[in-house]
Parts: structure tokens; sequence; C-alpha cells
């Protein structure tokens, strides 16, 4: 029985991968491999350069227009440094065994 | 052109491959060594997609410090899967 | 415990290292005009850590300046974005671009290469390698130290 629900789940899973593989593929102006266009990508590619005298045009989106979403990845950065320091700091009974 | 679609077909076939490697092996510093390669196909792919910074970072931390700390991971546990 | 490698390894290593940082300071240095910034620069001279750790298995105990040095980089990060704020416009504006100051050089239309320009951008690639570089040696050594596979010097 739990065999049989694993292999319908698959089914259906693949076959949603599947169809989204194919729709990508079948979009009007746009398609795998060529995103539609947005006011938005326009703004950016036009306007980046003589705002900040910057080419990368990916980081002046990174460090400029979405620079709030950097500190939260920056932060985030910090806080998994924090919890590995966490875990694996030396306690105290194993202070006792070791040393 | 036809160069860039072998190239392309080639990628995937190395990435499915080393993928289907990693949940293949028994010994965890095989698989994650696979898991390294893995990354360092991916990074290939993401620069034929004109996507270099992206490739930089996958490459430095998926195939150097992803690997790095399995293995230390794997050093302080057991080699191999599985119950005992 | 013996945990060093063979001599061959450790040369090689300590040769490979210096290109290796090289690249990882011009990654972030270049980060405003070429593929590149502060994540992937940093990401690269933390692997450098990681061949210098696998290889040698001995460091100095260096955990408090990284913690130091990731602490300094995510406030100096903060405040170069309060320096929008601060000048009179929003949050992470880039208010140094054009002004002629530090990074502040200013060019029209397609920058040919010139390294003095970008504003904050340059110096919060500074800053976010240096938390970076930070984060992932300090993971790395803090793994290496408790796997039983890294020799802490006094």
């Amino acid at each position: 029985m739990k065999k049989i629900i694993a292999v319908i789940a698959l089914i259906v899973i693949s076959a949603f991968l599947f169809g989204g593989v194919v729709e990508m593929r079948n979009q009007d102006g746009g398609g795998f491999g060529n995103p539609v266009e947005t006011e938005m990508d326009e703004y950016f590619l036009e306007n980046s350069q003589d705002h900040n005298q910057v080419n990368n045009v990916v980081t002046a989106v990174l460090f400029d227009y979405r620079g709030l979403d950097t500190l939260g990845e920056a932060t985030v950065l910090f806080s998994a440094v924090s919890g590995v320091l966490t875990v694996l700091r030396k306690t105290i009974s194993s202070k006792e065994g070791e040393e | 052109m036809m160069l860039y679609y072998i190239l392309q077909v080639l990628i995937l076939i190395g990435l499915v491959s080393t993928a289907a490697a990693v949940i293949w092996f028994k010994d965890l510093i095989s698989a994650a060594i696979a898991l390294g390669a893995s990354s360092l196909i991916l990074a290939l792919q993401f620069y034929l997609l004109r996507a270099p910074d992206v490739a930089i970072a996958e490459a430095a931390v998926g195939a150097a410090l992803t690997t790095a700390i399995f293995i230390f991971a794997i050093k302080s546990t057991d080699r191999t899967e599985g119950y005992k | 415990m013996n945990v060093k490698m063979s001599v061959v390894v450790r040369t090689v290593a300590d040769i490979m290292v210096v290109p290796i940082v090289v690249f990882g300071i011009y990654l972030i240095l270049h980060g405003h005009l070429t593929p590149g910034g502060g994540f992937q620069g940093g990401a690269v001279v933390a692997s450098s850590t990681a061949l210098l750790i696998v290889a040698h298995g001995a460091m100095k105990d260096n955990k408090t300046d990284l913690s130091n040095m990731e602490s300094t980089g995510l406030t100096l990060f903060f405040l170069l974005a309060m320096v929008g704020l601060i000048m009179g416009f929003s949050l992470f504006y880039n208010s140094l671009a054009g002004t002629g100051g530090i990074f502040g050089g200013t060019v029209s239309g397609i920058n040919p290469g010139y390294i003095n320009t970008g504003g904050t951008i340059p110096l919060m690639n500074i800053v976010v390698g240096m938390e970076v570089i930070a984060a992932l040696s300090l993971i790395l050594w803090m793994m290496a130290k408790r796997s039983g596979s890294l020799e802490v010097e006094k």
C-alpha cells in the first residue's frame, strides 16, 4: 500500500515538473532562456550606470537598489556562524573528559 | 553552435550521473567528493548560461568549502552509511 | 596525533595559497567593474583557508581575531547603509557616487575600467568581503578543530 502511494506521488510530481518545463518553453515572447522584459529590468539596465558609475549591474542591484536584502543575507551568515560556534564550543563535561 | 549543444548534453549527462552517484555510494567520503564534482559541473553550466558571478560562487562554495566541511563532519562520525 | 600531510602537499599548498588569495582580493576590489563581488571573493579567499587547514593540520589560535573581523564587517556594512540616510536620502542610497571623494570619480556612460568610481558600492564590497572571509574561515576552523584534524598552536 505504501509503495503504491509513493509511485502515485512520484507520477503526479514528475507530471507537474515536466508540464512546467514544456510550458516554460512555449511562452509568448519569452520562454526558457529568454525571459519576458519588464519595466524594472529596463530601468536598471538603462540607469544603473548613470546613477552609480558602475559597470556591473548585478552589483548595483545587490548593493544599491536591493540593499536591504543584502543586509539580511549578511545577518543570516552572521547568525549561522553564531550557531556553529554555539553548537561546537567546549562544554563543561567535555572539558573534564578531554583535559 | 553545434559545439554548444554537444557541451550542454554532456553537462546534463555528467550532472545527472554524479547526482546519482551521490545516492549510490555507501562510502560517505566518496559521496561527498561526488557532490563536489556535481557542484563543479553545475558551475560550468552557470558559466555557459552567462552568469559568471554565480559560477564563481558555486565553484568556491560548492566544490571547495562544502566538501571540506562534509569531510570534517564525516571524520567525527561513521564513515559508512547505515546502521550497524 | 599527527595530522599533517606529506611535504609535497604542504609545499604545493604554501605556493598555491598566494594566487588564490590574490585572485580573491582582485574579485573583491573589482566587484563593481567585472563579475564578482564581496561574497564571491570572500568565498575564494576562505577556500585558501580550507587548503591550509587540510594540508598543515595546525594553525595559530586566531578565533578571536576572526570573530572581531566578522562583527566589524557587519557593523561597517550597516553604517555604510546609513550614510545615504544621513546625507538626506533613503537607506542604501548611493550618495557618494560622483562626489569626488574616495571611490567618487565621475564617468559618463560606459565605465572603461576606472576603479576609482562607484561611491559606496566598492566600500560595501570590501566590507562584505571581510565579513564573508571571517565567517567561512571561522566555520571551517571550528569544524576542523572539533573533528580532531586541526592542532591549535599556542
